[in-house]
């Protein structure tokens, strides 16, 4: 039932804005990536910095201004079912039943209903919600929301999953279990992902390599790759060792970011 | 309440029996009425002339909604006629309506096409322009990737909670029109019961007919806000 991953490569991707007094804004300076099949790929950057502009390109929402994403040989011209997204406000349909939004994307693809259904429950027990999978959505708490989607994206196979800050607004204890829950379903079908928070722990946790993006115009400031096996314990020495370094490389970026906010400010 | 009000406006002023009558006598003349069956077939009538000319006017400006709220462009293209033709009152058409189609049926279901059409409209617009991009994003990465699925799977059922809003809003509005429209032109429906009733100096069938499309407006707003909370999704 693994469906396959796929390689994803962003070449020289850069992007301007029309600002509304009709200036360019540069959001996004050229940016590469080489993403296996497979890879768990976190990118952490302050905020504003083109994280979420970058990951909408890859969905298709958005049209580069330079530059090319590939996803294995083919190019990104659109949205597709092959590249899953999970948004941090959820994205659940409001008028179909929790087990129905898992099985949209399947019913999108042609699955006839009854295997439609089997696979739908199967996500769904994954992220342990089959006893609510006749339920409405706004019967359920953010943090069972959120699992929800993640099955949603999951189960029509795509090869490439997206996840903007998908635990951004949950609360501390319920974002380390989903964690924990993310990283049990991909190492079951290595999905190749591309995740984007600003929480330094959450990359460490869960990244294969990390991609620390510098302040606006974005770009890729560092690659580091973490060599910790799973499960991670925060508390481990090797853990805070990474995190010391993460996190000096973002102040670093976020006194710059400032500094560029206080000149927008007097211009 | 009104009954009380009723008797003593009758006992104060000692109008003549055909202009208020007592509301016993309205009562029995209710209950003549209701026994003969007349009721019902005005009742009826009047109602399937609302009912067709309310889904004809679903069928357009349902869809015309959608194309409207989702395609900045098109309502460019579009606004402007909906503005000029919308605060024409749908009784000002009755004329024109007379004029083209006669006193039949598709004179009166044109007009309360009319007296539908804007809140209807008007909704379904609002509606679609209310939805969350990011659910829009979420049926495209879904398999959504054409415009007919996304408008289908998405933007409507996302829009459902304000086009009922408007089909309940629409459905008063088109019921205060049939019966201007009958009060006019008609042999037959509520309106035209109180517009003999006048004729005839009966007062009390005039009353009856009155009781008669307070009570109907009243049923039809409880059950579409019945189907209001069935269809709420958008507001939780």
């Amino acid at each position: 039932m693994t469906g396959s991953s796929k390689p994803l490569s962003v070449r020289g991707i850069t992007k301007t804005y029309q600002s509304k007094t009709g200036a360019p804004v540069r959001a996004l300076q050229p940016i590469n990536l080489e993403i296996a099949a497979g890879e768990f790929l976190v990118i952490v950057g302050p905020s504003g910095c083109g994280k979420s502009t970058l990951l909408n390109i890859l969905a298709g929402f958005g049209e580069p201004s330079g530059g090319e994403a590939r996803v294995g040989d083919a190019r990104i011209t659109g949205p597709d079912i092959d590249r899953g997204m999970v948004f941090q406000s959820y994205a659940l349909f409001p008028w179909l039943s929790v087990v129905g939004n898992v099985e949209f994307g399947l019913e999108r693809k042609r699955v006839p209903r009854r295997e439609r259904r089997e696979i739908a429950m199967e996500y769904l027990r994954m992220v342990g919600l089959q006893d609510f999978a006749e339920r409405g959505i706004n019967e359920l708490s953010g943090g069972m929301k959120q699992r929800v989607a993640i099955a949603r994206a999951f189960a029509p196979q795509p090869s490439i999953i997206l996840m903007d800050e998908p635990f951004g607004a949950l609360d501390a204890l319920t974002r380390r279990f989903l964690q924990g829950q993310l990283l049990r379903i991909w190492q079951q079908h290595k999905k190749t992902v591309v995740f984007v928070t600003h929480s330094v722990p959450e990359a460490i946790t869960l990244a294969d390599r990390i991609a620390v993006m510098t302040a606006r115009p974005g770009r890729i400031r560092k690659m580091t790759a973490v060599d910790l096996s799973h499960p991670r314990e925060a508390t481990s020495d090797r853990f805070r060792d990474s995190e010391r370094e993460l996190y000096a490389e973002l102040d670093e970026e976020l006194a710059r970011s400032f500094a560029v906010e206080a000149g927008d400010l007097i211009a | 309440m009104i009954v009380i009000v009723w008797q003593l406006v009758i006992a104060l002023f000692r109008p003549h029996v055909s202009l208020l009558p007592p509301p016993v006598l309205a009562a029995s003349e209710f209950w003549t009425l209701f026994a003969s069956g007349e009721l019902f077939v005005h009742t009826g009538i009047s109602l399937a002339r609302v009912f067709s000319a309310w889904m004809i006017t679903g069928a357009i400006a349902i869809p015309l909604g959608l194309a409207m709220g989702w395609s900045h462009r098109f309502e460019q293209i579009v606004d402007p006629f909906v503005e000029i033709f919308r605060p024409i009152s749908p009784l000002a058409w009755i004329p024109l309506a007379i004029l083209w189609f006669g006193i039949g049926e598709a004179g009166k279901v044109f007009v309360v096409c009319v007296a539908t059409f804007f809140p209807t409209l008007l909704s379904t617009i609002a509606g679609v322009k209310r939805i969350d991009p990011v659910l829009v994003h979420a049926g495209q990465v879904l398999g959504c990737t054409d415009q007919p699925s996304l408008l289908r799977k998405v933007i409507f059922p996302a829009a459902l909670p304000s086009i009922v809003v408007g089909l309940r809003i629409s459905f008063g509005t088109g019921w205060a029109a049939i019966i201007a429209a009958e009060l006019v032109a008609a042999r037959s429906g509520l309106g035209y019961l109180i517009a003999n009733g006048m004729e005839i100096l009966r007062a009390d069938k005039v009353l009856v007919g009155m009781a008669m499309i307070g009570i109907l407006g009243v049923c039809f707003d409880a059950f579409f806000r019945f189907l209001n909370r069935r269809f709420a999704w958008g507001e939780a």
